[in-house]
């Protein structure tokens, strides 16, 4: 009476999900960062005296 | 800043009360459509007020105890159970195969029709398992002493078994045997 | 007001790593906040204590939950995987398997945490409607937009891991009892919140909209939890309540709880993180786009 596949699928599933939205977040969080260090060195530059 | 702090107390009970108004007024409705929002119908409530032929409805309850029957028509096997809420038990008959957790002493729910002759017949069958989980060595433990049998409907107070591990249950289990032995 | 959307798209176009999506929830915190991140040292930390007083505005400050979240992030999200790795193993390969369900039973140890995380999501955007609406918190509308679509996908995770163990459990992989039927409409106002956050081009509005719908769906919560109370349901009652012992055996409930504790934190780092982000999204929005003032300015 094991039903392996669904199992796995929910195992799957959350897990899967979980990774994706954590790595998601790590990108994104990297991104921005880029992203703020890019304006942030340039823009004392770009600044009109 | 007096001004503002006595607009922010507005807003809060302005808040407040809407979802107050809004919990009542939801409540009045599930209230009234609370028979349309119940899943199934007890036996006693189908014997009580029995619906019309040809009406589809959901009867749920206790699998009576050495009431299953199986026998096959051809290919398919046919089962007959009676279904019990402990106040009127109906007998069913389903053609089909039933869930794994099917047993006597288990709740289901049948979806099917009356027929004139006061029996059920259903089209469907499905399991309605309990909040009670426990590894099977536990419930082994229990059945051999005499507390449980889960032919007869739930398991007993879950203060009494919750905590005991795999290992207690089964020593527990073969000093009911020596006992018994 | 036509200037500033021509600076607006000036800016998209300058920096291609700020995504689309991004957009509006930068457009968005842009009018409200006023981040104060040290991005630059010249900008000393004491400019950015807030003048106004009230218990609030301790937690208003966007550079002080950046500072708390800096520290908080790594222990959060280590803690997170070093929990749910415990509990996951646990709950796979030590749990006991269930006297009638089997190993199936196992399916509890995702499903169980994703249904808590996906009322306790919706109960924080709850609250962060209530923040937004009545203190008009800086940070509330952003965290709204960023919990839910996070709320989203733990309220589908339970719907469907909930479908994988009703069908080899009651022979059905979807019935419309009140508990099914109540996390469904949960997943709607989820969806729901998610587009109407986003909804207007100009984000004050949307924000009160879906705070207003977020306060208004949290009604769903208490007909969730009670449902398979006050009528019968096919999913059964719950297991673990404040009254009675726990119908479920320790050597199950550890695990269990295990999973929960690691998800939850899972939950609470992926949407710091994501809050995180989107301030400093914010922030180098507001760089750009008063470089750009400024070289107009000249």
């Amino acid at each position: 009476m094991t039903h392996l596949p669904y199992i796995v699928a929910a195992y799957a599933l959350a897990l899967g999900a979980s990774a994706v939205l954590g790595i998601g977040a790590v990108i994104r969080l990297r991104r921005a960062r880029q992203a703020l260090a890019l304006v942030g060195r340039s823009f004392p530059e770009g600044r009109p005296s | 800043m007096k001004r503002g702090l006595t607009r922010k107390t507005r807003r809060l009970w302005l808040v407040v009360f809407c979802l107050g108004g809004l919990g009542i007024t939801t409540a009045l409705v599930l209230n009234a459509f609370s028979s349309n929002i119940v899943f199934f119908m007890a036996p006693s409530q189908v014997r009580a007020h029995p619906p019309g032929s040809d009406r589809t409805i959901r009867l749920g309850g206790m699998v009576v105890a050495g009431s299953v029957k199986r026998e096959t028509e051809g290919e398919t096997p046919i089962a007959r159970f009676d279904v019990t809420d402990g106040q009127a038990a109906i007998p069913v008959r389903y053609a089909g195969i039933l869930p794994d957790l099917f047993r006597e002493g288990q709740s289901v729910v049948a979806i099917g029709e009356m027929k004139g002759d006061g029996s059920f017949r259903a089209s469907e069958v499905l399991a309605k398992h309990d909040e009670t989980y426990m590894p099977k060595e536990v419930a082994e433990a229990l059945k051999r002493s005499g507390k449980w049998d889960p032919r007869f409907g739930k398991a007993p107070d879950a203060a009494s078994w919750d905590t005991m591990t795999r290992a207690e249950a089964r020593q527990m289990d073969t000093k009911t045997a020596q006992a018994g032995g | 007001m036509r200037q500033a959307k021509g600076f607006r798209e000036a800016h998209f176009a300058v920096c291609p790593l700020v995504t689309s999506n991004v957009r509006s929830a930068a457009e968005g915190a842009g009018a409200r906040i006023i981040v104060t991140l040290p991005a630059t040292s010249r900008i000393p930390p004491q400019t950015a204590r807030p003048s106004r007083p009230g218990f609030m505005n301790r937690f208003a400050n966007p550079g002080q939950f950046m500072r708390l979240s800096s520290v908080l992030l790594p222990w959060l999200s280590g803690a997170a995987v070093l929990t749910l790795t415990v509990g996951i193993i646990w709950g796979l390969f030590y749990a006991p398997a269930d006297w009638q369900q089997g190993d199936t039973v196992r399916i509890m140890y995702v499903h169980v945490p994703m249904a808590w995380l996906a009322s306790l999501g919706y109960f924080s955007l709850a609250v962060c409607g209530a923040l937004s609406l009545i203190w008009r918190h800086p940070l509330a509308d952003l965290a709204a937009l960023e919990i839910g679509p996070v709320g989203a996908v733990a309220t589908f995770i339970c719907l469907a891991t909930g479908s994988l163990w009703g069908e080899p459990m009651w022979g059905t992989w979807w019935v419309w009892d009140a508990r099914l039927t109540s996390v469904l409409v949960l997943f709607f106002l989820y969806l729901g919140h998610i587009a109407l956050i986003r909804a207007f081009d100009e984000p004050a509005r949307g924000y009160r909209a879906a705070a207003i719908l977020a306060i208004a769906g949290a009604v769903d919560l208490p007909i969730i939890k009670f449902s398979v109370q006050w009528w019968n349901t096919l999913h059964q009652p719950d297991s673990i309540t404040l009254t009675g012992a726990p119908t479920m055996s320790m050597t199950m409930l550890a695990p269990l709880f295990i999973c929960m504790a690691g998800f939850s934190l899972g939950f609470a780092a992926v949407v710091m993180a994501r809050l995180r982000a989107a301030l400093m999204e914010t922030r180098a929005r507001q760089l750009l786009s008063r470089r750009h003032a400024d070289r107009e300015a000249a």
